[in-house]
């Protein structure tokens, strides 16, 4: 388990309060959370059975989907701020990013492009301004360089072709706009092993050092026991537990609804 | 030779495909690379058109300051058009486009104290008057807009604001997801493009030089999508190259400039539309992404 400095000051107030978050379609209750903090430790999991609503409420936090009913509060710094109040494009503004689940790309534009694209600061992004490419380019250089140099890409000019590599852009996206909580929805299916421990390190490395926190939603448990500092576990719309993985893998419940689950089948 | 550069038909036939390519060249930037699908084209040209004339005949506005008048008002119309449509997906974009101009066609007929309606509205006179060479000289002042337009297409493609367009068409979702307020970017995109579409429609009224409101059908929204289609999508040049394979070749250069027997002229325009279709069907068949276009990417 990593050490963590920088996020002794959320380990109180957590970086997302979720009070009695709801979430309907229909008549059907997809989320229905009490009352947690999320992100009180550098590298936090979130598991749980297929349908349990991880993704949904992933989606909640980010505001690709709105609340029914109740309210989400993510801690900035010193700032509160009601997450129903902003959009996805803000809260990515705001630090509070997301990785996709289902791989996710732009066809026609390049790898580094893709790279250029996350790092570019909205002011630059106007339609009169025909100039500023090599302004942006060269803002954009030295992260490019990072993570080119970190994670091997074979033709970084060219398109990401595999979907290990469009999932590996997506994240390098992410972690692009500076995370201060990344959300990172089964970050390394679909990778290559290697590539995996990758993203990992990095990960701990990166939680470590900047201040930065960690939610992963995954269904590699061997990954979470070894990654996380700390266990939700969602079943039915709800948190059931929260645990460090000593105390969640003991569980009786996560034994019977999820851990148990699978072993049978 | 001389004089055929210096006759009328020249200068008409230069200008309105100088206005063709612009409005290809503009369609490529809103449908090719903000993927907005503009299906009311012949509106906002229409719209600019018609407003400019009206500026400089009821108004008595200088014709240079009418024009830039009018794409403003175009940019003005599409801003609430843009609010309303562009959060659908793109066919519903393209129905509500197509639906806008035929009201433009509509409201042009019916509001007849300021249009003059099916009377037409005119006569709107050459802008700069040098005698005899006054046609050919304003041929080459659209001309001279239209590489301007291109200059700023190409360049914009190349540019920061190109690449966010390209990630909204390609995925807006991971786009909004990486900070993009990529709504309120369509929006001012669409308004400003369309201002331009306006801004061309205002260059085309002194060629009319008498408007009526069948000029703003959907014919022209139509040419320009053929265009761009057989030219290449993906390319400005095939924008250029799609006008002067259709446009060009079948309304100009087969109809008017090549010397056909007289006795075949009755004949000619059915083979034009004849040549015209299969050119499309072959086009489309042996070379979908259009003449200019490269390889197929995505999807």
């Amino acid at each position: 388990m990593s050490a963590c400095n920088t996020c002794k000051d959320t380990e109180k107030t957590g970086v997302l309060h979720i009070k009695k978050a709801v979430k309907r379609f229909g008549g059907k209750t997809v989320v229905n959370v009490e009352d947690i903090r999320i992100g009180t430790h550098c590298i936090e999991g979130l598991i749980g059975p297929n349908g349990a609503g991880k993704s949904t409420l992933i989606n909640l936090m980010t505001q690709k989907l709105s609340l029914t009913e109740g309210e989400i509060i993510y801690y900035r710094g010193d700032e509160a701020i009601n997450v129903s109040s902003k959009n996805l494009n803000t809260l990515a503004k705001l630090n509070l990013v997301r990785s996709n689940q289902i791989i996710q790309d732009f066809a026609s534009l390049t790898i580094v492009d893709s790279m250029i694209l996350a790092n570019t600061d909205l002011r630059h992004e106007k339609f009169y301004k025909l100039f500023n490419d090599k302004e942006v380019r060269e803002a954009a250089q030295e992260k490019i360089d990072f993570y080119l140099d970190y994670f091997h890409f074979d033709f970084p000019e060219g398109h990401a072709l595999s979907a290990g590599e469009k999932k590996l852009l997506d994240i390098i996206r992410c972690l692009i706009l500076n995370p201060k909580f990344l959300l990172l929805d089964e970050p390394t299916a679909g990778l290559p092993q290697d590539q995996s421990d990758k993203v990992i390190d990095l990960l701990q490395k990166k939680t470590a050092e900047e201040d930065m926190c960690v939610l992963i939603v995954e269904h590699n448990l061997d990954l979470i026991w070894r990654v996380c500092d700390y266990i939700h576990f969602m079943a039915d719309g709800q948190i059931l537990i929260q645990g460090t993985p000593d105390e969640i893998k003991g569980n009786e419940t996560v034994n019977k609804k999820y851990i148990g689950e699978e072993s049978n089948a | 030779m001389i004089s055929f550069l210096t006759s009328g038909f020249f200068a008409s036939m230069l200008s309105f495909l100088a206005i063709y390519v612009a409005l290809t060249v503009i369609l490529h930037l809103q449908a090719n690379v903000a993927g907005v699908v503009n299906f009311g084209i012949a509106g906002f040209w229409g719209i600019g058109m018609y407003a400019t004339s009206i500026f400089l005949l009821r108004f008595n506005i200088n014709f240079w300051i009418s024009i830039v008048l009018g794409a403003i008002v175009t940019g003005l119309i599409a801003l609430p058009l843009a609010r309303i449509l562009l959060n659908l997906d793109g066919q519903a974009v393209l129905v509500g486009t197509l639906a806008f101009a035929s009201i433009v066609e509509n409201q042009i007929f019916v509001n007849r104290e300021i249009t003059g309606g099916s009377r037409g509205l005119g006569t709107i006179p050459m802008p700069i008057d040098v005698g005899p060479y006054r046609f050919i000289v304003y041929g080459l002042v659209v001309v001279a807009f239209v590489v301007a337009l291109i200059l700023y297409a190409w360049k914009l493609k190349k540019a920061p604001f190109g690449r966010l367009l390209f990630s909204i068409r390609d995925n807006e979702l991971l786009s909004r997801s990486l900070g993009k307020p990529t709504f309120r970017h369509k929006i001012i995109f669409f308004a400003i493009t369309c201002g331009l579409i306006g801004l061309f429609g205002g260059l085309t009224a002194p060629l009319h030089s008498f408007l009526l409101p069948m000029m703003v059908s959907p014919t022209v929204t139509f040419t320009a999508w053929i265009a761009l289609m057989l030219g290449g999508q993906s390319k400005i040049s095939g924008a250029v190259i799609g006008v002067l394979a259709t446009e060009f070749v079948f309304f100009y250069l087969l109809r008017v400039i090549l010397p056909l027997p007289a006795e075949a002229a009755q004949m000619v325009p059915f083979f034009i539309y004849a040549a015209y279709g299969l050119m499309l069907v072959l086009v489309l068949m042996f070379k979908p992404t259009g003449i200019m276009g490269g390889k197929r990417r995505g999807n």
